[in-house]
């Protein structure tokens, strides 16, 4: 084992959101991947960079985190604002909107999913993540009506799994989207998925994985070290693993932990339960982390510039 | 590179003589390859095989223990870089730190957290290691003084922080006869902590800015006849210690560079970022860390994290078998049987727990295997469930005799429904959908 | 009668000379892609009659472009046809439908085009294609001829009218030039490229009705250069047309492409669900039962040619349920008969062992043991809810297709309850299972250029490689080199791949070229080199879930082999568990191997060590395990008195023991040269 270890391979590279430049209408396009080393090491990119960070909102809160839904308060009512609020307000690089309310079986409304979609497109001037469907039945349906609404802005659409990937492959190549492949913490599913959606068309450079993150306590070390495998493979060599990492430990602020912390602490304690998966999930490789609660996203962002900075005084950038 | 097991047996004598303890010397080659055996013990061995043994046998990073008696813990004897490689070996030391200005008060009440306070996790008890003591004030008397605070209120390791060689000496007075990691040796004062360190017979941290320096400093105190060392790289960002603590890792286990064969030490008390730096240093090869005395909400996170990290990725966190309460179940609630891996445990509870499900969990003993696992490897079978249905006394707890199966068990239901007589459902496989099974077939179920 | 080859010329000529006539703009709305034929084809934005000759004339005067470009100047001209036509479909529209293409819910595409003879056929093809997924494209007067006959049209009833006329038909091609262009990444002008799409993914066909022009037979003729095969259903001969029945058309165009629909359900009155599978039904519970001794019976799966397999049928010769006694056993075949371009012969036993698990998924049936051993029961609850032997044919029919929608084209199923038939039937069975037994039994490494990986165990064991020969099945002792080979064939991208043996290095220690790159790749440069018929040196690595592990005793000579359910401890000193410990997790260990049961009887078992002379210890239940079959292994390389040689916990729990056991009994091994 030498000093540095010798890297045959490089994470691939996805660009996110697209400009008026690149016949979209966001502010920024985010350029992810790239690296050719460990996370945050010196051979990793020619300057530090961290992570981005995506804040995740919802359009039906019912089963969202309660202690999210007290922070936010009237905002979980309206989508358009929330979204708003998380680039003005909480600062997050990205946001990711949770379809939730097709979780609601009997009423699959995909105009009604369009047009929120587009709303929270013309709220925030931000890439976007759109979570479609959580019903397989509506898959079809729900992609088709989420790519087109937001054609030419380049989405990351989730997600994609390996016995549903059809509908989310089809919606980013008919509309020009990318995908977040999800595999159940396991390094060689996520490989086989990746197989998959290239086999159905969607180029390496659409694909980002999800290796699926539990909550801190819940096993998170098992997407700790899958997160570490795929990178370590990626570098050497295996292109079939080769995409930027996603990771959002979607369970974090109900565990129980958070549920029955003392009212005064519980705040405070989803904050660090959150900080826990997710930071060590920039540590792990992660591209994007996402979080729920609004405050995560500073406290996340300042110590993922310490990470990414070698000396004091050197700010880090997000993306790019 | 280390030696495979039958490269040294070609070294042993072949007696199989069992004075090593062990019944043969290939048995005795295969411990001394997995680091879990001293060529020493060896009687036939001659001094130069011994030496070789002992130089490609030696832990890549040599075991240091803070602290005596029962809360006393050792770093170290880390081998992977990955966790996913091997495992990670001895969870990192964290400490409180207090000031030698503070009041006795102020000192005695964060003492007393450090020696009481403690989580109940997962069938462990996470807490708080030790004490770290630093001497802000210059004064060797309020050093003292604050160090005895400390020992009159409990027993448990501690760290001496303080820059000048006449501190030092009067914390040691108190204290050094207990193991404290001196903090630290620098290129200025290196002698003289290296004869304190060497006095008592304490673990001694040295302080230099990089690998390179460090590897100079680590060698220095090393040849002035210090043998617990530990690194202290001084990085000024999160970044810089990451770089560091990855290149001393591997310069260690590579065996390149033995000077830096020896646990790191991180100081997390940065401003703003104590979390951050504190998980940094549990992901990444820190064996010591000190912290301010942090608000529980946000220290059990920091501990669980650490519990996380340095479980065996092979050895999965087992739960004690038996029987559990969801919720609050009374007798006719439904009864789920599930495995002892920690994981398929907590999963399984967490979404009973969301859907507000009273229930009863039997835990069965597999090992920790996950169902499937146990099903395929024969660990989860029809009498091992009966025993354990008679062992826990189920019946008298639930008032039924329904039993439901993960879906992964599918295959043994009918030999359970013969060997135990009870009626046996198969539930769903993923935990996702349990809850919605019991809504479905529990009310329908015979006993249900 | 219509000579396509005549037609083909004339057509083209006329063609061409209406090219040469051409003038004016050409333009169709609401596209990013001009006229998408020429553009896909030459890169060339034909806006007007030069810019069309241009592009005519780089693609080699194809009949395609000059069609496109003429009805283009039609169109201009005449404006465009009045509703239900849609003309030229606009780039919206076909995002949609290519969406739905690559998403599943349309799984081909198919034009109609001329003029039907019947009305009843046409209508009765444009059903099967709906029902069947299909969207389907209508020219020329196949469209009133189909309204007549009752059967809408439009987009929302997936058969779009394109025109009144069959060079309409054009349109079907700028569509599948589109979809290549949007989905594919085919770049305008890459004329390869467009056709390696065509043919790869459009899964296209088109069925062709009599009454089209030389120049429509001209355009309908080209469309085989995208790959798209052309059915005429009545009134042409000669060319590359594939004549069919009316009523075949549509069958045959999908297995041409290869359209396979999915099943999902099974219409059976018995649920039908893996929470079963180990359910049994007690003597009490039982409607009949089949086989275990008491009666005749049997389960046989063959692989045929596809003629003589038809999908879907399932027969039941002899008595059914109601003819039954209660409480009896009665005899039974169960004959399954597959079909499929991906089919092996190899195969049949591993997807006869299916028969097995499918039919314990139903939740009033019950299966155990394999061949004519089998033993079969069906529940009095089951039986009350209306199930009968046709049914559980049925189930058996489905699950094959659901399961192995790739390899198997068409499944039959026959069961015979008559008991003449099943004694028959049974004869030829056991022929069959003998014959497939000499071939299993003499299958040799040396017989196959390709193993198979097993990486499953890499979720415990990071950099952990299992390598599945003929001889040597994974350490597992789950996975045979059969089993691991279907399931690359069902899953390419699965955990099982195949490893091109490659240049031998050593032919004794089985080291080959292609395994050890294979295994550096697997195992992230971690192990560079692997003996497959070997331990001493570079043996395979160990996960975790072998079976025996084989470890090297120096002091004798030999190895002994220990299971892992006997838990006791061993001469070496280390129990099982300890063993695994030690040398499991994906490394290497020299000198110790984990191995499975059945290695121990493969030939080449220590090869590299001087084989079986070599095994002087291992645990009485597994040398009792074994018993018979290492008898006979034993006899065959001429040691028969080994057997009792060997060495267990009670002859020799201790190494000291062991060396006096070894000498007494006169074992060879440590006689032999020593290992270490």
């Amino acid at each position: 084992m030498a000093e540095q270890e010798e890297w045959t391979g490089t994470i691939g590279r996805v660009l996110l959101g697209a400009t008026r430049g690149d016949g979209g209408t966001r502010s920024v396009q985010y350029c992810i991947g790239g690296s050719r080393d460990l996370p945050f090491l010196p051979g990793e990119a020619p300057c530090g960079k961290r992570p981005l960070i995506a804040l995740e909102i919802c359009d039906d809160p019912v089963l969202w985190p309660p202690v999210v839904r007290e922070q936010v308060g009237d905002l979980a009512g309206d989508t358009a604002a929330w979204a708003r609020e998380a680039e003005k307000t909480y600062g997050a690089d990205l946001v990711r909107l949770h379809l939730t309310s097709t979780h609601r079986r009997q009423t699959p409304d995909p105009d009604g999913m369009k047009k929120t979609v587009e709303s929270v497109l013309a709220a925030t001037t931000l890439p976007l993540i759109i979570e479609g469907s959580s019903d397989p039945a509506l898959d079809s349906e729900v992609f088709q009506r989420c790519g087109e609404a937001g054609a030419g802005e380049r989405l990351l659409l989730g997600t994609a799994e390996a016995d549903r990937y059809r509908s989310i492959a089809a919606a980013a190549l008919a509309y020009g989207h990318a995908v977040i492949a999800q595999s159940p913490i396991d390094i060689n599913l996520a490989k086989q998925l990746n197989i998959l959606l290239r086999e159905i068309g969607v180029p390496v450079d659409r694909i980002v994985i999800d290796p699926y993150t539990g909550a801190l306590g819940y096993g998170f070390e098992y997407s700790y070290s899958v997160m570490e495998r795929i990178r370590y493979a990626a570098l050497k060599g295996d292109t079939d693993l080769a995409m930027p990492v996603i990771s959002a430990a979607p369970d974090s602020l109900t565990v129980r932990e958070v549920r029955d912390a003392a009212p005064a602490d519980r705040q405070e304690r989803a904050l660090s339960w959150e900080f826990h998966a997710a930071f060590p999930a920039a540590v792990a490789g992660a591209d994007i982390v996402c979080v729920r609660h609004p405050l995560s996203v500073k406290r996340l962002r300042d110590a993922c510039s310490a990470l990414a900075a070698r000396q004091k005084g050197t700010p880090a950038q997000g993306g790019g | 590179m280390a030696l495979k097991a039958l490269d040294i047996y070609k070294l042993l004598p072949k007696k199989n003589c069992k004075e090593c303890g062990f019944p043969t010397c290939l048995t005795f080659a295969m411990k001394l390859a997995s680091g879990k055996a001293d060529a020493e013990t060896c009687p036939y061995l001659d001094e130069a095989t011994k030496q070789l043994l002992k130089g490609a046998t030696r832990p890549p990073i040599l075991r240091v223990k803070i602290g005596v008696g029962e809360r006393s813990f050792a770093v170290g004897e880390e081998i992977v870089l990955f966790r996913h490689d091997k495992s990670f070996v001895h969870p990192p030391g964290i400490l409180f730190l207090v000031s030698d200005r503070q009041t006795t008060d102020e000192i005695r009440r964060v003492a007393t957290r450090v020696k009481d306070e403690v989580f109940p996790r997962v069938g462990e008890l996470l807490r708080v290691n030790g004490i770290a003591i630093r001497n802000d004030s210059g004064s060797p008397e309020a050093f003292g003084k604050a160090v005895r605070v400390v020992e009159e209120t409990a027993e448990f390791p501690e760290m001496l922080i303080a820059g000048s060689p006449a501190s030092m000496e009067a914390a040691l007075a108190e204290c050094g006869n207990y193991r404290p990691l001196i903090h630290a040796a620098t290129a200025e004062n290196h002698g003289a902590m290296c004869s304190l360190a060497k006095r008592y017979g304490a673990p001694l941290a040295v302080r230099a800015r990089g690998a390179d320096a460090l590897r100079n400093l680590a060698g220095t105190c090393a040849a002035a006849g210090v043998q617990d060392l530990v690194l202290d790289p001084f990085p000024e960002t999160l970044g810089e210690f990451l770089i560091t603590s990855t290149l001393i890792r591997r310069l260690a286990l590579a065996r390149s560079a033995p000077e830096l064969g020896y646990p790191v030490y991180l100081d997390a008390t940065a401003p703003g970022l104590e979390e951050a730096a504190l998980s940094l240093g549990i992901l990444k090869y820190a064996a010591v860390m000190v912290t301010t005395p942090r608000n529980p909400a946000s220290l059990l996170p920091s501990l669980t994290l650490r519990q996380n990290i340095y479980t065996d990725p092979q050895k999965p966190i087992q739960m004690t078998p038996g029987i559990y309460r969801v919720g609050n179940p009374t007798r006719g609630d439904p009864l789920l049987l599930t495995v002892n891996f920690s994981l398929t445990y907590f999963t399984l509870l967490g979404y009973l727990e969301s859907s507000r499900i009273s229930c009863f969990l039997l835990l069965v003993d597999t090992e920790g295997f996950s169902v499937l696992t146990a099903v395929a490897s024969g660990k989860l079978n029809e009498n091992m469930i009966r025993d354990s249905l008679q062992r826990f006394g189920v019946e008298a707890e639930t008032g039924h005799r329904t039993l439901v199966l993960p879906g992964y068990a599918a295959p043994l239901s009918g030999r359970v429904e013969e060997a135990t007589g009870w009626k046996v459902l198969v539930g769903p496989r993923d935990a996702a959908e349990v809850p919605e099974f019991l809504e479905q077939s529990w009310k329908k179920a015979p006993g249900g | 009668m219509t000579d396509i080859g005549i037609a083909v010329r004339n057509g083209r000529e006329e063609l061409a000379r209406g090219m040469r006539a051409l003038s004016g703009t050409l333009q169709h709305p609401e596209t990013a892609y001009h006229l998408p034929i020429a553009f896909a084809l030459t890169g060339i934005a034909v806006h007007d009659a030069d810019g069309a000759r241009e592009a005519y004339g780089k693609a080699g005067s194809h009949p395609l472009v000059a069609s496109e470009c003429l009805r283009a100047a039609r169109i201009a001209v005449q404006g465009p046809e009045p509703s239900p036509y849609t003309g030229f479909v606009p780039d919206t529209v076909i995002r949609k439908l290519g969406y739905s293409l690559v998403d599943g819910s349309i799984l081909g595409l198919a034009l109609l085009t001329g003029t039907p003879d019947s009305p009843d056929a046409a209508a009765a093809i444009a059903r099967e294609l709906q029902e069947k997924y299909m969207l389907t494209f209508l020219a020329g007067s196949v469209v009133p001829v189909l309204q007549k006959a009752g059967v809408k049209v439009g987009l929302d009833y997936r058969l779009v009218p394109l025109g009144s006329t069959p060079d309409a038909g054009v349109h079907f091609a700028d569509i599948l030039t589109r979809v290549a262009m949007m989905f594919g990444g085919v770049a305008p002008g890459d004329a390869g490229r467009l056709v390696a799409y065509a043919k790869e993914r459009a899964r296209a066909f088109v069925v062709v009705f009599p009454g089209l022009s030389e120049t429509e037979v001209a355009l309908t003729d080209s469309l085989r250069d995208l790959g798209i095969p052309i059915l005429a259903a009545g009134g042409y001969g000669g060319g590359d047309w594939i004549a069919v029945a009316a009523g075949q058309a549509v069958t045959r165009g999908m297995e041409l492409r290869q359209i396979r629909v999915k099943v999902t359900a099974i219409p059976i009155p018995m649920a039908c669900s893996p929470a079963f599978e180990g359910k049994s039904i007690r003597k009490e519970e039982m409607h009949v039962e089949f086989g275990g001794g008491r009666s005749p019976a049997f389960e046989l799966l063959r692989m045929k040619p596809a003629a003589e397999v038809k999908d879907g049928l399932v027969r039941v010769i002899g008595p059914e349920i109601g003819e039954m006694q209660p409480g009896t056993a009665v005899p039974l075949g169960i004959l399954v008969d597959v079909a499929g371009a991906r089919m092996r012969k190899d195969f049949e036993p591993v997807l006869e062992r299916r028969i097995h698990n499918f039919v314990n998924y139903g939740e009033g049936s019950w299966h155990v043991a394999q061949r004519n051993l089998i033993w079969v029961r069906l529940s009095r609850d089951a039986i009350a809810r209306g199930l009968r032997m046709e049914h559980l044919g049925k189930l058996i029919q489905a699950k094959f297709r659901i399961d192995f929608p790739d390899l198997l084209d068409a499944v039959q199923v026959t069961l015979l309850t008559d008991r003449e038939k099943v004694l028959a039937a049974e004869k030829e069975a056991e022929a069959v299972y003998a014959e497939r037994d000499q071939r299993v039994l003499g299958m040799k490494d040396e017989d196959v250029d390709t193993f198979y990986s097993c990486i499953l165990c890499q979720t415990f064991a990071p950099n952990h490689v299992c390598i599945i020969t003929p001889q040597r099945p994974a350490l597992c002792g789950a996975i045979s080199w059969l089993d691991g080979k279907i399931a690359c064939e069902i899953a390419p991208a699965g955990a099982n791949q195949p490893v091109a043996r490659g240049r031998v290095i050593d032919a004794l220690r089985g080291e080959f070229e292609g395994v050890n790159e294979f295994v550096r790749k697997a195992s992230h440069g971690e192990v560079s080199r692997c003996a497959l018929y070997g331990i001493m040196e570079y043996p395979m690595t160990c996960c975790g879930c072998f079976e025996c592990v084989a470890a090297v005793l120096p002091d004798v000579n030999g190895f002994m082999v220990v299971n892992r359910e006997y838990t006791g401890d061993t001469p070496m000193g280390m129990t099982f568990s300890t063993l695994a410990g030690t040398i499991g997790g994906g490394a290497q260990t020299p000198g110790f191997a984990g191995i499975s049961k059945g290695y121990i009887l493969s030939e080449r078992f220590l090869q590299a060590e001087g084989g079986s002379r070599r095994l002087v210890w291992m645990p009485r239940i597994l040398r009792e395990e074994l018993g018979d079959r290492l008898r006979a292994r034993l006899a065959a390389i001429g040691i028969p008195d080994l057997f009792d040689q060997i060495a267990d916990e009670e002859t020799a729990p201790t190494l000291e023991q062991l060396v006096e056991f070894l000498a007494r009994v006169g074992h060879p091994a440590p006689g032999m040269s020593p290992l270490v």
